[in-house]
């Protein structure tokens, strides 16, 4: 522990003091100090893991269901107790530059700077891939971070494991790239072309054309529905189920060709920016989209979605960068400028935003904190990067990582940003040190739990609350006009054999020895068949002719 | 029955009940009826009277008898037997009633018939009309018996409710037939009960009166057994059984009696006569000096029985259906109590989180002591192996004997350990007690005295120094010694004794970092402040001694100053202290507590008074160097004037020179300071009145705009301003050029950083080229549209043509009356109801998301009471990857575990 960061109550020796303190909350009761402890740390707990309010129990007028709902409480107290001392596990913790004085200003720290002071091995992240020819490139980091997948405009394609830089497949595709994508794991990865969307394996095979999605320009996968959802330069939204291969939904969005494609991690649900300066919210569920929001006055450039699903931040052609809350869409913060319009966004595990805008790449720290009542405007950058003349096309974050990608009209660069990444992993989930056979087994769970793309709602956890809509009204919506169901259709169609499903029928209901309508029904059906069949049996047999009779064929 | 009735139970009579209680009401109808017959008048009188006119009537017996006719004369031919089958056909339907008394009570009914019979022989005529007497005195009016008795719990609510009710012999319905005055029919009816004869009344009579009789002489015996039979009376079977066994030894007598009965009919109710008159004693019978055991044993029995006969009169057993109420009642209360003490087990089965089977009750290992194992010691050592061994140690001084001296040599510990818990508790108590009772003003001694000896110190060592410094002045002048070197060193153990232990790299601080203590400890941080605090003081004081000699005895002394500051604050914040802010105990209120609480206060005050006078001598003494500046050491607020005004001079120096500064919107890449250069440059552009139109419009919005904040971040797009702009803005374009221009003249090291002006005009720019696009009004339009759509909406349904003539020639007024005939109302969402009515940028879609709602829950649960409840008892989440392993598994363990091994059921409460 350092003395110098209790010097700080030096400063305030000099303030009156005449031995009167005032105290915010009096506290009226005695609790030992241990208590008011627990105390406390069980409210922090309830902040962070308690989802919202309890019930209230006192108002429960059923004895049962009050003791019931009581215990339940307590459970769930416990539960986000538990929850909050186990964070204890999480012995990382992630470190940002600091000035350390009030002069000092953490975005004039260059990166040589930064590779100068760290270690070897972190050092190592921070590199520079020059490909000057094939175009602004666009760069992916998969799931856990590990792979990189870089695409050129003219059709350069490379997958990389970066930090071992290890080169898993190069493709030269001949024909424009657009967008190219990881799917849940590094072993696929969706690559929009100049027509249609392909899909390769790791080593660079082209496994499937999806000719379904024409000129698409932006593609996103969502990892826990197995969707890939493509956006096409006509304006039409296609999710596809990575999993079956069906195509789940087809929406055209009838806005125009859209700019830019970002998901919310929180709901799966699609950000799409458009030319007119709206973002319209996407879910595979209904043919208009769920939000729409006047974000810019130009076109939307880009859009990016913190991991909690609490603040959208967009930029758009008219030089602003906007802040907004998008649980209930209002803007957070008055909005920020950017010198020229930004051409990529990316908002880190930890909050850091990075802006690419022209050469330049700026990290933001602090736009937006969910523990601030009020969001405050930042007044400088946290890190910036560029100026050299290389135009940026994307920038990443990498998960798990204090890195940066940036792809540019020169290559790729890999920045090095203190604190950016998310420094405790759950292997579980996500392993960015993963072995063959976990990422087996991880597909396999991942495929186990794969939600339906029908719960993708703005509120995800809608489900199982009460539907509101009145008994009433359901009824209504049922078609009660529809003319019922004939049983022998019905069993007709029931296609085990030719008339298998029939003869069953009958045999069960002989059993039973019931006459109703529908065994009548079916009676008659079977014997129709036997005369047909009789009708045709004598007409092979008369085709044999009256010696050859008996061979002919019976069923 | 006094005994048996008392406990709600009455056996025997039960058995009467079943077997004779009917006979005895039907019989008691009879007697009525005879009575009734021949003396209908007799009702209307009193209870006197009626005794006499049941006198009356015995006399009148034979008479009435002879009018009964045919059938009743053959049965009383044939006395015995064909009554008592009759019974027994009784008997046999009350089996409907009794599904539990089978075969038993088969054989018992006769059985008691028998006694009753043996009875009555036994007994004496005396007896025999107190019987009959008493009968009626049941059957006509209250009784004064104060035992309970089932015919009191025959209210007069019972009677009314069982009215309609036939008993077979009822009163009621003797009363009735009386009404009728037909009474032939009513015989008829009634036949198999009349005719019994009268015999059988005072057979049932007389089974209860010798049960009871029987009951009482038994009574002391069995008081004992009766307490268990309380306790069992769920078995009521085989209670009646005991009963049978006692009876049996009077079974041989009893069939004498039955045999010899039938011939006696007519001398008892001669006897029966007689008695009604007068009694007979013993002593009128000349038994007064038997000396026969066996007869004295009879006579005491009848005197016993004679007495008792007085209190205790025989009540009319209760009706059927009443009695076995009563039984059940009985029978329910009894159940109840056994089923009871298994409620608390269900309850708490029901309520547990988790079952496990096998019960631990039943555990094969239960009764095992599964804790560990004592060491043997002569006392617990069983077996002769052990004994053996246990010499055997004790002979080569390992014994427990031998550990046990051992301890007895630690003294007070094992004497104290041997305390039992409540007196330990007790030891606590009172110590804290104390404690509480000192803590008060001792903290406050504690805290004089550690400022007084600070104090005390202070003085001392300034005394000290002063001297020191004096012989050393001395030394110089007289030129002995190298003053700078000297001086410097002397500096240096002065310092590096004020720091003492609480240096940066001493042990304390070493231990206290390794640990962590800050974190925690209170003191610790309180030295690490002081620490810093002493470091600083140290530091000032080296370079005070760099800089200049001179300055050094001022800052010493406005040190020293600080310090008696800090000690006068300290000290009036003690004497200050007082135990009003802090909970009183009970303890504090007594009367010798605050006599000590008292003293001790003034001790204090003392202690605080005298170290003022100190400190006050020592400002005194030091009084020339005070003189200088304007210094105020009040006794309560010391120094509070100079720094109260000293911030606001300041802050309003800060404000009236504080720069405007565009806060609105902030440059992404721009340096704060290179901003307020750029800021100043602009002042002069903002403050110029000259400046109108669109140009000084725009600061004047970024202003308002920095007020309310986030209300109004962006300006909106306005076609009107954005030409007014395109006109004006030629001037203060140049003017931000010219101070760009400036701007990256004075810095060149940040080249990608920009500056506010550039924002600014960005901002005009930005204005000027979407002013085309009118991308904001397009949306209002949108929303408007989408608002509309989904509002509510009127269909009109006329068809033109239908009830009214369309086409040429048809007036408009026409056509207007049948416009909006048959108008339907569509509701939908309307404008104020809606999401995003307040959301100026925002439309959000009310359309129900149709595949969304096959995971919505149909209808409200059942135990919940709204939908509150329900949504927010699913809130979290279970899972691994949400919670901790613990509550992942706890949540997700089954309710019932079955283990391996024999469920048996419970074998007694668990609770």
């Amino acid at each position: 522990m350092e003395v110098d960061t209790v010097d700080a109550p030096l400063t305030r020796v000099s303030q009156p003091n005449n031995g009167q303190l005032t105290l915010k909350k009096p506290r009226t009761e005695f609790k030992s100090k241990s208590e008011i402890q627990k105390a406390r740390r069980q409210r922090e707990a309830q902040k962070a893991y308690g989802r919202g309010r309890g019930i209230d129990v006192k108002g429960v007028r059923d004895k049962k269901l009050r003791r019931n709902l009581t215990t339940l409480e307590n459970r769930y107290k416990e539960a986000t107790y538990k929850a909050k001392e186990a964070e204890i596990l999480l012995e990382n913790t992630a470190g940002f530059i600091e000035p350390e004085t009030e002069l000092e200003r953490t975005y004039k720290v260059r990166q040589d700077d930064i590779q100068k002071n760290v270690a070897i091995e972190v050092a190592q992240k921070g590199f520079e891939l020059k490909l000057k020819e094939l175009g602004p490139y666009v760069c992916e980091y998969s799931r856990n971070g590990r792979d990189l997948i870089l695409a050129g405009r003219k059709g350069h394609l490379a997958t990389m494991d970066w930090r071992e830089g290890k080169l898993g497949c190069e493709l030269q595709l001949g024909e424009t790239v657009r967008d190219a994508r990881f799917l849940h794991n590094n072993q696929f990865f969706a690559v929009a072309q100049k027509k249609y969307v392909y899909i390769y394996d790791a080593q660079g095979v082209e496994l499937h054309c999806l000719k379904k999605h024409v000129e698409v320009s932006h593609m996103e996968f969502l990892p826990y529905h197995f969707l890939l959802a493509t956006l096409g330069i006509n304006g039409s939204l296609k999710y596809q189920d990575t999993s079956t291969g069906q195509i789940v939904s087809e929406i055209s969005t009838k806005l125009g060709t859209p700019v830019s494609l970002a998901q919310n991690p929180y709901n799966a649900i699609l950000h799409v920016g458009q030319q007119n300066g709206t973002v319209a919210l996407w879910s595979p569920n209904s043919s208009e989209p769920l939000v729409k929001l006047l974000a810019h006055r130009g076109p939307v450039r880009s859009v990016a979605v913190d991991r909690e699903g609490r603040y959208m931040v967009s930029a758009g052609q008219d030089s602003k960068m906007c802040i907004w809350d998008i649980r209930n869409f209002k803007e957070a913060v008055s909005s920020y400028f950017t010198r020229t319009p930004a051409s990529s966004l990316a908002i880190s595990d930890t909050g850091l935003t990075a802006v690419g805008w022209n050469t330049h790449t700026t990290v933001w720290r602090g736009l937006f904190d969910k523990n601030k009542p009020v969001q405050e405007k930042v007044q400088s950058p946290y890190m910036t990067w560029g100026g050299e003349g290389h135009k940026v096309e994307r920038v990443r974050w990498c998960p798990f990582e204090d890195v940066l990608g940036v792809g540019h009209t020169e290559g790729f660069s890999s920045l090095i940003v203190p604190g950016a990444g998310e420094p405790n992993y759950d292997a579980l989930e996500v392993n960015p040190f993963e072995t063959k056979k976990q990422r087996q087994e991880g597909e396999v769970k991942a495929l186990l739990n794969k939600l339906k793309p029908e719960m993708i709602a703005l509120d995800p956890n809608f489900i199982g609350a009460l539907n509101l809509r009145s008994e009433k009204q359901r009824q209504a919506d049922k078609d009660l006009d529809a003319p019922a169901m004939d049983v022998v259709e019905e069993l007709k169609h029931r296609a085990r054999g030719k008339n298998t499903a029939l003869k069953k029928y009958l045999r069960k209901q002989k059993k039973k020895n019931i006459i109703d309508e529908k065994r009548l029904k079916v009676e008659e059906m079977i014997k129709e068949m036997q005369e047909k069949k009789d009708e045709k049996l004598k007409d092979r047999q008369a085709e044999l002719g009256p010696s050859l009779a008996r061979f002919a064929r019976k069923d | 029955m006094p005994g048996r009735q008392s406990h709600g139970r009455p056996l025997l009579p039960q058995r009467g009940g079943a077997g004779g209680g009917k006979k005895g009401k039907s019989q008691s109808q009879n007697n009525n009826n005879n009575n009734q017959k021949s003396f209908p008048k007799s009702r209307s009188k009193s209870h006197s009277t009626a005794l006499n006119a049941f006198a009356l009537a015995a006399e009148e017996l034979g008479p009435e008898r002879r009018q009964k006719g045919v059938r009743y004369r053959d049965l009383e031919e044939q006395p015995e037997k064909p009554a008592s089958s009759k019974k027994r056909a009784h008997d046999e339907d009350d089996e409907d009633d009794f599904d539990e008394d089978d075969d038993e009570e088969e054989e018992e009914a006769p059985q008691r018939k028998k006694a009753k019979k043996d009875e009555f022989e036994g007994f004496s005529d005396g007896a025999a009309s107190d019987d009959s007497e008493q009968w009626h005195v049941g059957v006509g009016s209250g009784d004064e018996d104060s035992e309970l008795d089932s015919d009191e719990a025959f209210g007069e609510s019972d009677e009314e409710r069982f009215e309609g009710y036939s008993f077979g012999g009822s009163k009621g319905k003797a009363k009735k037939k009386n009404k009728g005055g037909n009474s032939d029919e009513e015989e008829e009816e009634d036949s198999d009960l009349e005719s019994l004869g009268s015999d059988a009344i005072d057979l049932a009579t007389a089974l209860d009166q010798y049960s009871s009789s029987e009951e009482e002489e038994g009574e002391e015996e069995s008081g004992s057994e009766e307490e268990e039979e309380d306790e069992e009376s769920t078995d009521g079977d085989d209670e009646s059984s005991e009963d049978d066994g006692e009876d049996e030894e009077k079974m041989s007598g009893l069939k004498k009696m039955i045999s010899a009965f039938g011939g006696e009919d007519d001398e008892e109710e001669e006897e029966n006569q007689g008695s009604g008159k007068a009694k007979l004693s013993l002593a009128d019978l000349g038994l007064g000096g038997v000396k026969d055991e066996h007869i004295k044993k009879s006579i005491k029995l009848m005197n016993k029985e004679e007495k008792g006969d007085k209190k205790q009169k025989l009540d009319v057993p209760l009706a059927k259906p009443l009695q076995d109420r009563n039984l059940r009642s009985a029978a329910y209360a009894k159940t109840n109590e056994t089923l009871d003490r298994w409620i608390d087990t269900v309850k708490s089965n029901r309520r547990a989180d988790h079952l496990i089977f096998p019960l631990a009750q039943n555990a094969q290992d239960k009764g095992l002591d599964s804790g560990e194992l004592m060491p043997v010691n002569q006392k617990t050592s069983g077996t002769e192996l052990e004994n053996a061994i246990l010499s055997i140690m004790e002979e080569s001084g390992l014994g427990p004997s031998a550990s046990k001296e051992k301890k007895n040599e630690g003294g007070l510990i094992d004497e104290e350990g041997k305390l039992s818990k409540a007196e330990q508790k007790e030891i606590t108590r009172q110590r804290r007690r104390e404690r509480e009772l000192h803590s008060r003003e001792m903290a406050r001694q504690k805290r004089i005295k550690k400022i007084k000896s600070k104090a005390y110190r202070r003085i001392h060592r300034k005394e000290l120094l002063k001297d020191e410094q004096a012989a050393h002045d001395a030394l110089v002048e007289a030129g002995e010694i190298d003053s700078e070197a000297e001086r410097e060193e002397q500096d240096r153990r002065r310092a590096e004794e004020r720091m003492g232990t609480r240096h940066r790299e001493s042990k304390w601080a070493k231990l206290g970092k390794k640990a962590g203590r800050a974190v925690w400890d209170e003191d610790f941080r309180a030295g690490l402040t002081d620490m810093a605090r002493r470091k600083e003081e140290l530091r000032r004081r080296v370079e005070g001694r760099r800089g200049s000699d001179d300055d050094s005895d001022v800052s010493m002394g406005s040190d020293d100053e600080d310090d008696k500051r800090k000690l006068l604050s300290e000290l009036d914040r003690a004497a200050a202290y007082s135990d009003e802010d802090e909970p009183k105990s009970g303890l504090m209120s007594m009367k010798f507590m605050q006599r000590g609480e008292e003293i001790r206060r003034k001790e204090n005050d003392e202690l605080v008074a005298q170290i003022r006078r100190e400190l006050g001598s020592d400002a005194e003494e030091s009084g020339e160097e005070m003189d200088i500046g304007r210094r105020q050491y009040g006794m309560g607020k010391p120094a509070v004037k100079l720094p109260a005004d000293s911030p606001k001079a300041k802050k309003k120096a800060a404000k009236s020179s504080e720069p405007v500064v565009f806060k609105d919107d902030v440059d992404m890449s721009e340096a704060p300071s290179r901003k307020q250069a750029a800021v100043v440059e602009f002042e002069p552009v903002e403050s110029a009145p000259s400046a109108a139109g669109a140009w000084s419009r725009v600061p004047q919005e970024g202003r308002k705009s920095k007020k309310a904040a986030s209300k109004a971040p962006v300006q909106e797009l306005d076609l009107s301003n954005a030409a007014v702009l395109a006109t004006k803005s030629s001037k203060p374009k140049t003017k931000t050029q010219t101070a760009e221009v400036d701007n990256d003249g004075n810095d060149t090291d940040d080249s990608d950083a920009i500056h506010l002006p550039m924002a600014i005009r960005d901002q005009e720019l930005i204005k000027r080229a979407f002013a085309g696009e009118d991308v904001v009004g397009e949306f209002r339009r949108e929303k408007a549209e989408v608002q509309e759509e989904d509002d509510d909406k009127e269909i009109d349904n006329t068809l033109p043509g239908w009830g009214s003539w369309v086409g040429d020639g048809v007036s408009a007024r026409e056509q207007r009356r049948h416009k909006g005939r048959f108008v339907t109302k569509v509701e939908g969402i309307k404008k104020t109801s809606r999401k995003d009515y307040k959301l100026k940028d925002a439309i959000i879609s009310e359309r129900r998301v149709k595949k969304n709602d096959a995971y919505l829950a149909t209808q409200l649960p059942h135990p919940f009471e709204s939908q509150q409840q329900y949504e927010r008892s699913l809130r979290l989440p279970v899972g691994p990857e949400w919670q901790t392993k613990e509550t992942f598994q706890s949540a997700t363990k089954p309710r019932v575990i079955v283990k391996q091994g024999l469920i048996a059921p419970m074998s007694k409460p668990m609770v």
